[in-house]
């Protein structure tokens, strides 16, 4: 076929669309009159309620953590240790959260096709991020019902060894997956698994598109 | 300029332009309740965008990029679109009446539906290359270089060749 074959095939095949192409006014006006916009806000407000509900959990943290501060005594100091730490790091997840739903929802558009392309699958790869910060909460579960009154004086060494195990490898499972799930390891099927709860068949689409737009780029 | 005026300047814009929108659509959803999801995409992104065009630039490139950017976007969104879809049973876009096919029409509509099986940023290209437009104007577009331009389109062009000699023969 010849070269310029294509660009006439194209134009033939749309001329009479052309002719025949009708808007349909009043949609249009609709469209883009408050109605649209309310059920696009509607659907920014359904994909808020993650976030509203983080901020309840929060606020329930806070409640208990404020309540131990202002009732402070040495033997909570490993609950309030605990607890303030699982507070600052769902408070670090949240703001990420928040952060980049409020990114995605002003996005200009009108920018050239490859950079906006790569900053919407940037972030959506993004959610990896939130989910290895969440998981470096886990040793701290394992240690704020301790009390100084009774730990480690008053118990046996059976009890402080078990303690010190858990512990440590909750510890160990947070840095192994916090170092591990990462976006150069969506290969591995154990990372894609664990990811797949959190939308992880949408990241591995966005790694391949963002796989594509690298060697569209690169020529 | 009031709100209403300006909604009449956009609704002639989208007027005069609105080829360029069915191409865009057409190339990326085969779906037809997609299509009409689509179209309403497009058309809500332009008129946010509206406000703040850039009359240096022209409208046919401003509504490229959203468009194109909307589109490519598109798979991704797939539930979210779901989710907002139109009440509307009509699409934004009609066609007045069924064009009658003739072969080089059926030829056309294997060119469309080649180009709608290549990967999402090839499409675009293709599609700015198959409106004529120069390779300047797709490197902005696009945000990529006059080379890359050139060569993509040499490779692609090479395909669809290929393809259609498969099809015809």
């Amino acid at each position: 076929m010849e070269e310029t074959n294509f660009i006439l095939l194209w134009k033939e095949q749309y001329e009479k669309i052309d002719q025949s192409l009708v808007i349909n006014k009043r949609l249009l006006k609709e469209s883009i009159s408050q109605k649209a916009e309310s059920q696009l806000q509607s659907l920014i407000r359904s994909k808020a309620i993650g976030a509203v509900i983080a901020v309840l959990y929060l606020v329930l943290l806070g409640i208990v953590l404020s309540y131990a501060i202002l009732n402070y005594s040495p033997t909570a100091i490993y609950f309030i240790m605990s607890i303030g730490s699982i507070f600052l790091i769902n408070v670090k997840a949240l703001h990420d959260y928040i952060k980049h739903l409020v990114w995605a929802n002003n996005i200009d558009y009108n920018g050239d096709v490859v950079a906006i392309q790569q900053k919407l699958t940037r972030l959506q790869l993004s959610i990896a991020n939130h989910i290895r910060v969440m998981f470096l909460q886990l040793p701290f579960w394992t240690t704020f019902y301790l009390s100084s009154e009774w730990f480690p004086a008053e118990m046996g060494w059976r009890y402080i060894v078990f303690q010190i195990f858990l512990t440590g490898s909750f510890a160990y499972l947070a840095y192994f997956l916090f170092r591990n799930l990462t976006l150069a390891n969506l290969n591995k099927k154990w990372v894609r698994s664990l990811l797949s709860g959190a939308g992880g068949k949408k990241v591995m689409k966005a790694l391949a598109f963002y796989q594509e737009i690298e060697s569209f780029k690169a020529g | 300029m009031t709100p209403g005026n300006q909604q009449d300047i956009f609704i002639s814009t989208i007027e005069a332009h609105k080829g360029i929108l069915y191409k865009i659509v057409n190339t990326y959803c085969k779906d037809e309740e997609d299509r009409k999801d689509l179209s309403q995409e497009i058309v809500i992104k332009l008129w946010k965008s509206f406000e703040s065009f850039d009359p240096r630039f022209r409208y046919s490139t401003w509504m490229y990029k959203i468009a194109l950017n909307v589109a490519i976007s598109h798979y991704r969104k797939e539930k979210r679109r779901k989710n907002i879809s139109s009440p509307y049973p009509e699409s934004i876009f009609n066609l007045s009446d069924t064009p009658v096919e003739s072969q080089t029409e059926i030829h056309g509509s294997f060119l469309s539906r080649f180009i709608s099986q290549l990967k999402e940023l090839d499409k675009a290209l293709m599609l700015l290359y198959l409106e004529e437009k120069s390779h300047k104007e797709i490197a902005e577009i696009l945000g990529i270089t006059e080379t890359n331009v050139a060569t993509r389109i040499g490779r692609i062009k090479v395909v669809l060749k290929q393809k259609f000699s498969q099809t015809i023969t």
